[in-house]
């Protein structure tokens, strides 16, 4: 079992762990994560614009009343997400590459805002389409920030640069510093959205469309839920990993259903981050609440019933770093059984039950801490449906964890003996 | 003494602080601990830690981190999974004084 272990982690976890190290990957991922903020605070504009409450009562007639009006807050933020995220790109990218920062944002914006072609509406003047700075243009964003940042790296590092005496103040050879790269990039991209005029967003569309729906169907959710909780097996932070490669495509889904319920659409996709995090990951990676209940009520070794006592907070606010380690799950062949299968499990159900109409898909994004019930509830506009999937998913979790806790109990408990047995003869 | 932590979120972190902390009180020694994500490490190291700890679950970003401790001139570790749960307190607390030590 040993040698099993030890050769994944040197010829496969490791590996692939270092690969989501890499430099434009990392970008990519502390610039949608820089953007969560505006997009968890955006989306609860959703709830109170459609709250749940029935049809007739005050609220609900005073919220259709102001829809519009009420989802402007979201539509300046989570609507347009990838504008923030394209600035989080520019900006993690410049600092990766000790570039300045704030141009690397800045020129990140430039190249993005110059795949959209700006529209004439009468009695305003120009306008940009918004529709193309949300999800939409997710990815989009996401290959404009990386170039402009390459474009300005480039010139910076080939002294592609105009020169400024050492006289001239800082700030200003920044400024002069920025000129010949954003002129390279404010001339290619306006080359090709407005002279060969390529819609950048339609063919990046087309480009990633079989991707797009291959990961809202089961498949595309289990494989990144067994990834997730393979690496975890070995220790490493396995969100950390696959949400580098898969998070940008379970922030479209969110922002698509979001776009959906404001315009008053049926729910796209199943699968944005919030159904992983309120149906699959509850307790935290490996949904590890169901082992907890299992220490809470079960422990028969001091060990554990120490352990489950300080582990259930951090639990119920999906934290679980204490039971991965403290148990530990992570290299302990009886525990990482159940850890694998039950998120498998919860997903599958999760799944079917939204298939299914059984429960809303889910749209907002509340913050990660809540405890599952009550995201789950807010994550789905206000599904009390939600609530029973979640305590069903919590007590199969349960269910499937209990035997092997405690065949590992049996194990622990013999440690103890002999460890008192020892105590005894010195 | 300053220790700073660092995990994915600053969140698990946090509870291993309080075990370490709680070691610390045990032993006489005063120590000042935060748990920051590893987003937000490069900068708050640069603040005048003594040492600093990385979560064993962030171990594939370990090279990264190290050389932003390293450019602050603050010693920089992994901290070993056996210590890094509710009850590794002393285990956890023995490793930051070698580390400090050390430097």
């Amino acid at each position: 079992m040993d040698k099993i272990v030890n050769f994944l982690d040197q010829h496969f976890s490791g590996p692939v762990a270092r690969l989501a190290e890499q430099r434009h990957l990392r970008a990519i991922r502390d610039g949608v994560i820089s953007a969560l903020p505006f997009i968890i605070i955006g989306s609860f504009f959703l709830i109170i614009a459609f709250p749940p409450v029935p049809q007739d009562s005050a609220i609900a007639l005073w919220a259709k009343a102001h829809v519009a009006d009420i989802l402007i807050p979201y539509r300046l933020t989570m609507f347009i997400m990838s504008l923030y995220i394209a600035f989080g790109i520019g900006h993690n990218l410049a600092k990766s590459y000790n570039l300045d920062t704030l141009a690397g944002a800045q020129i990140a914006i430039c190249a993005y805002l110059l795949t959209i072609m700006p529209k004439v509406m009468d009695g305003v003047g120009f306008v940009l389409p918004m529709s193309n700075l949300g999800g939409h243009g997710l990815f989009v964003a996401m290959l404009s920030s990386i170039f402009a940042v390459e474009v300005l790296r480039i010139c910076k590092q080939n002294k592609f640069t105009i020169k400024m005496p050492d006289q001239v103040p800082p700030s200003l050879i920044r400024s002069f510093e920025a000129l010949i790269p954003i002129g390279i990039v404010i001339i290619i991209m306006s080359l090709l959205t407005v002279v060969l005029g390529l819609d950048l967003h339609a063919l990046v569309d087309k480009a990633v469309g079989p991707l797009v729906s291959a990961g809202d169907s089961l498949p595309g959710i289990l494989i990144p839920i067994f990834l997730i909780t393979f690496f975890w097996s070995f220790g490493i932070h396995g969100v950390s990993i696959v949400g580098t490669i898969a998070r940008p495509l379970w922030e479209v889904y969110l922002a698509k259903n979001a776009e959906a319920v404001a315009a008053g659409q049926p729910i796209p996709h199943v699968a944005p981050e919030t159904f992983f995090q309120w149906f699959v990951w509850i307790g935290g990676s490996g949904a590890t609440l169901g082992l907890v209940l299992c220490m809470l009520f079960f422990a028969k070794t001091q060990y554990t019933k120490t352990l489950g006592r300080t582990v259930l907070a951090p639990g119920i606010f999906n934290i679980n770093e204490p039971v991965i380690f403290g148990m530990p799950i992570v290299l302990n062949p009886t525990l990482i059984i159940p850890f694998v299968i039950v998120p498998l499990v919860n997903a599958t159900i999760a799944y079917f039950a939204t298939v299914l109409g059984l429960v809303n898909p889910t749209y907002i994004m509340p913050p990660w801490t809540l405890p599952a019930p009550i995201g789950a509830y807010l994550a789905t506009g206000g599904d009390w449906r939600a609530i029973v999937l979640v305590l069903i998913n919590i007590t199969i979790s349960f269910v499937i964890y209990l035997p092997f806790f405690k065949m590992y109990e049996k194990k622990l408990m013999e440690q103890e003996k002999e460890a008192a047995g020892e105590g005894v003869t010195a | 003494m300053k220790v700073l932590f660092v995990c994915s979120a600053g969140m698990s972190s946090a509870i291993v602080v309080n075990a370490l902390k709680k070691e610390a009180e045990k032993q006489g020694l005063q120590v000042e601990v935060k748990a920051v994500s590893t987003q937000e490490f490069g900068e708050e190291v640069k603040q005048g830690w003594d040492v600093a700890m990385v979560a064993p679950q962030v171990r594939h970003r370990f090279d990264q981190l190290k050389q932003e401790a390293d450019a602050a001139q603050v010693p920089c570790e992994l901290i070993p999974p056996q210590a890094y749960t509710p009850l590794g307190g002393p285990l956890l607390y023995k490793k930051v004084i070698e580390l400090a030590k050390k430097s």
